[in-house]
Parts: C-alpha cells; structure tokens; sequence
C-alpha cells in the first residue's frame, strides 16, 4: 500500500519547477549539493518504501512506480521477477511536459531518477541502476543482492 | 521522474537545504522568473481577472479549496485558501516540514505581481496550518488601506507585501 494517496487532478507544471529547480541548485551549489538532496529526497520522503525494501518487500516499491506514471500518463513497461524489478520507461511524462511547455530539459533531468533511486535503496538489500538511451527513455533497474535474502 | 504529485516533498528538502545556508530568498526570486511563464502575459492581458483564471486553475489541478473573490469594481482579488494542498502534503511527509515552507508563496508570487502592476498582500495566518488569504489590488491606495487595516487588527507579523510600507506604518 502507498504511503502517500494521490488520486485527484494532476499539476503537471511542477516538472517545469522541478526543472528550474535543478539547474539553480546546481549552478549556485554544485551537482554533489543537488546529488545530496534528491537522494536525500528518496531516503527521507520515501521512507516507507525504503524500510519495507529492508524487510526484502518491494511491493511499495513496485506501486509506486506503476501509479505515479500510470497517472501521469507515461508509456512504460515493469518487469518483476523475485530479485530483480526492471522498468523501462519509453516516453517520460516530465520530459513530454518540460517540451510542451517549450522548456530546454535541464542537463540534470534523469538524477531525478537515479538519486532518488538510489535514496530509497539505501541501507536495503536493494541496489538501483539507471541506463538513459535517449531523452525520456530509459531503463531503472533494482537488483537485490544475492548476500541478502531476507528469507 | 519525481511525480507532479510529490514535487512538493521535494521542494520541501530544497528549502531545508537552502534555509541552512540563507538561500532562500534568492531561490524564491528564480521561482518567480520562472513563473512568469505561467502567469505574467495572462496577468498583463487580463489584470486582475487574469488571476483570477490562474488561480481557478491552481484551484482544480493542485486540489485545493480556494474561495476566490473578484471584487465588483474589478480591481482587486481576494484569494483564501481554505485548504492548501501544497502545505497539507509537506505536513503528511515522513521526511518532516521546512519551517518557512509558506515563505515561498509570497517569495514567488509578490515580485511576479509587481511587474504585472499588481499590489500583493499576503496574511499567512499560521506556517504550520494549510490556510492563507492573499489580496491582490491593480491600484496602490486600496492595497495600502488593506495593509494597514491588517496591521491595526494585531496580525501585522503575519503579514507579507510586494510594496514599499512607510516606516511608521509598519507594525511588525
């Protein structure tokens, strides 16, 4: 189950003020302060998912990825075997909205992803990995560590 | 990707990150320019009923329960929201909320009317409960009146203004 319920309308213009806000951080305090609050972001905000990642239960995990970009309208396909989850995302909806709004994607757009990732796995088993193969097209893989059944 | 849905909790860790190193202010300014491209061209074309548009948006797509007042001379806009979504978030959060989170709505949306012509008058009423009320006047005299009969009620520290307040009359 979802620590955060999100199931009303969408403003779809924070992936513009996401996007601003990267490239400020990053410009005034460097890409490691901007690396330093999004995994922060994924450790803290997500703490829900990270703790049951430790417990070896990836369900929030997996929810959360299929819902927020099912509601966003991303097309995408999630493959989960046992120790491994992978998601392709094929078209991202921020990037779509960033072009819609006529706005360059900051060159710092996908450490959304694997900061915040990598936050939720911190401590856990789990371990992330992002490939980007051309803009909003990507693969986010988790990988859990063999070492670490928790069974 | 963050979610739309969770930019707020986000934003929330930038604000922490940049209240430590008294940043704030300077970030807020940026949102500003940035939200220019939402707002300033419909505030010009409009006035005040250009806002009053925007924010029947920010109303449906961010779910929050603004009352929204448009004056019957036109001239000025109470905003009240009854029940900000954005702060609401920030407080269910289990990453905890930045203190002057509110601080940004002012820190944007003040300098943003100002060059739209717009007289900014913000009551933040309480940082930690999801309500505020905003009057936005297209003329200075109303919105000074307002200012003062806002600061002669006791809540003067609560309030925030894109306006220059003569000394004497600020009771903050």
């Amino acid at each position: 189950m979802l620590r955060y319920q999100e199931n009303n309308e969408l403003h779809r213009d924070f992936h513009g003020t996401t996007n601003t806000t990267l490239n400020y951080i990053a410009d005034h305090y460097g890409v490691d302060a901007l690396k330093m609050i999004l995994r922060k972001t994924g450790h803290d905000v997500y703490k829900s998912i990270r703790e049951k990642l430790e417990k070896g239960d990836a369900s929030e995990l997996i929810e959360h990825l299929n819902w927020f970009f099912y509601r966003e309208r991303g097309k995408y396909q999630l493959t989960v075997s046992e120790d491994e989850i992978v998601f392709e995302v094929l078209e991202c909806p921020a990037i779509r909205h960033l072009r819609k709004l006529g706005l360059e994607p900051s060159q710092h757009v996908c450490l959304q992803t694997s900061e915040v990732n990598a936050g939720m796995c911190e401590g856990t088993p789990w371990h992330s990995e992002v490939k980007v193969l051309e803009e909003g097209h990507c693969i986010q893989t988790f990988r859990k560590e063999p070492s670490h059944d928790t069974k | 990707m963050i979610p739309s849905d969770h930019f707020v909790r986000f934003y929330n860790e930038v604000f922490k990150f940049l209240d430590e190193r008294g940043g704030l202010q300077s970030f807020f300014l940026e949102i500003s320019r940035h939200q220019e491209l939402h707002c300033l061209e419909l505030y010009r074309a409009l006035g005040i009923r250009g806002m009053y548009e925007y924010y029947q948006k920010i109303r449906k797509e961010e779910n929050c329960d603004i009352e929204l007042e448009l004056l019957a001379d036109g001239h000025g806009l109470i905003i009240h929201f009854k029940f900000c979504q954005s702060l609401a978030k920030v407080l269910n959060n289990d990453a905890g909320a930045c203190p002057k989170y509110c601080l940004h709505c002012p820190g944007w949306s003040g300098p943003l009317d100002r060059k739209a012509g717009f007289y900014y008058i913000k009551d933040l009423v309480d940082l930690l409960k999801p309500e505020c009320r905003t009057w936005v006047f297209d003329k200075a005299e109303p919105a000074m009146e307002k200012y003062l009969e806002l600061c002669r009620s006791g809540i003067g520290e609560r309030i925030r203004v894109n306006f220059p307040v003569p000394e004497k009359e600020r009771m903050v």
